[in-house]
């Protein structure tokens, strides 16, 4: 009787945990874990990851959003899930703008809109460029006339599309938001200026170096020789062959001389331009991607604004 | 010989000079570059106080048309605002007892909002009304910018921080007069849990 007892119930401490890991399968998202959909593709901006929005309203989000981007330089995410990790959906988008600088750098002008419909709570957040656009109480009046009625019963398509809608429509009517969404003209600038520093040194080195290799004119010894014309004869291998004349500008003498050069590969050319561009642009912060590729946000920050609540 | 040694000691001294007036001028530059951090951190902080104490005067008169004999709630708001717009605070003169005083008057604030906000949950109709729930929106917004302002003004002061306080740059610190920075302290009673009692 007592070995019957004992068998039921480590049967039961068996079986109770996997009825309970079965029940519990819920994700809670964390700023961290939150597929960003962007990132993979420029075009999308909705993460919709327990699959909550339908495709449809997924894509209208995405057209919307993608005009405000091209229009008005705003970057918005939307993200529509069943629970956050700690149930704090201002929390929750602050980390995510802090994680990955949505909206401009120089305009901030980022926008995160949260729905968490199983802890019934939302957010929509503006960034620090958006302020004045869309001011606390615009995005609570937009929450209160569209959003909640639908959250309320369920809704969420509705209440997602249509809030974005309204949203857009104010968006729209902001004249002084800049179509300019170039993230880091003055990084650009400071980049190019790099590059012209970069050049002028290679140059000065260039130049010292000619300097110290040409000898003084053999005849007067006086001034430098110098080049002043050079015929290519032809290519060997991996060299090119010039005649060069050089003369001396006080004396007029001159010589011919046959000299080598490492043959000139436009490829090679290429690559080592691109290279040097790369590497100084690159610190700049990177520019969103086209439309086939993966997206990036521009490094905006967000102080706070806007207004969410529960429903 | 002897001449060229003695030579040898003073471009010596002189190198070591130049250097030294180099590591001074990057690190004396660095310094203010933090202490200028620090205080555009602070106007920041201090804008976002000064946008709640705007939203108040708006706030009370909405309240008023609705709970008008809620009066004593309402002018504690009002006695506080008044207390803390006087206090204005230099950000190169951040003693850290101008900063508790300054925490003080706005910490009135604060629980006076809170009283205030909490009287309304009595007023359906004012809970309703679009006004307020915009206002009390402009009102929460403002607290959550409050708290990020303070957040990156703690972060800048804490870097001023660290850059005089480490070696070598902490001598020139002392010579030039670079002090320590304070930064916000949790609100008074924020740290203890709220108790429920029945």
């Amino acid at each position: 009787m007592t070995r019957c007892r004992r068998l039921i119930l480590t049967l039961f401490t068996i079986i109770i945990p996997l009825l309970h890991i079965g029940a519990e399968e819920v994700t809670l998202w964390t700023p961290e874990t939150l597929p960003m959909v962007h990132l993979q593709d420029a075009d999308r901006w909705v993460c919709n990851p327990d699959g909550i929005l339908s495709a449809a309203t997924v894509d209208s989000v995405d057209n919307i959003i993608n005009h405000l981007y091209r229009e008005k330089g705003i970057e918005a995410v939307v993200v529509v899930v069943k629970h956050t990790k700690d149930n704090d959906c201002y929390e929750f988008g602050m980390a995510l703008a802090r994680k990955y600088g949505i909206g401009g750098r120089k305009t901030n002008t980022g926008l995160i809109v949260i729905l968490s419909i199983e802890d019934r709570a939302y957010y929509i957040l503006t960034g620090t460029g958006l302020e004045g656009t869309l001011p606390d109480a615009i995005c609570k009046r937009v929450e209160i006339k569209t959003m909640i009625p639908r959250m309320k019963i369920g809704d969420w398509d509705g209440a997602i599309l249509e809030g974005m809608k309204a949203i857009a429509l104010y968006i729209e009517g902001d004249d002084t938001l800049l179509k300019d969404n170039s993230p880091s003209e003055d990084n650009g600038w400071e980049a190019l200026f790099g590059l012209m520093l970069l050049f002028f040194f290679i140059a000065l080195f260039i130049l010292i170096l000619t300097q110290a290799v040409y000898k003084p004119c053999p005849h007067c010894g006086k001034k430098r020789l110098y080049a002043t014309r050079q015929d290519f004869l032809y290519t060997k291998g991996r060299t090119d062959y010039y005649k060069v004349t050089y003369i001396c500008s006080h004396c007029r003498y001159s010589e011919t001389k046959i000299e080598r050069r490492p043959h000139d590969d436009d490829d090679n050319a290429a690559i080592l331009g691109g290279s040097i561009l790369g590497s100084s642009l690159g610190r700049g912060g990177s520019f969103g991607g086209g439309s086939f590729g993966g997206g990036s946000f521009g490094g905006g920050s967000f102080g706070g604004g806007g207004a969410g609540g529960r429903f | 010989m002897k001449i060229s040694n003695t030579l040898k000691i003073i471009i010596a001294i002189v190198v070591v000079a130049l250097l030294l007036a180099r590591c001074g001028t990057s690190t004396y530059n660095d310094m203010v570059n933090q202490e200028e951090e620090v205080g555009k951190a602070w106007s920041n902080v201090e804008t976002q106080y000064q946008r709640r104490a705007d939203l108040i005067p708006n706030l009370v008169n909405t309240v008023k048309g609705y709970a008008a004999h809620e009066k004593s709630t309402l002018e504690d708001v009002i006695a506080a605002r008044a207390k803390a717009t006087q206090i204005s605070v230099d950000p190169s003169n951040l003693t850290p007892e101008k900063l508790k005083e300054f925490q003080a008057a706005q910490g009135e604030i604060t629980s006076a909002l809170g009283r205030l906000i909490a009287i309304s949950e009595n007023y359906p109709d004012l809970k309703a009304n679009q006004n307020f729930q915009e206002l009390q929106a402009q009102l929460e917004g403002t607290e959550n910018r409050i708290t990020e302002s303070r957040k990156i003004y703690n972060a800048a002061v804490k870097d001023y921080n660290v850059v005089i306080r480490k070696f070598p740059s902490n001598i020139f610190a002392s010579i030039f007069g670079f002090e320590k920075k304070n930064g916000f302290e949790a609100e008074a009673g924020a740290s203890k849990a709220p108790t429920v009692e029945f």
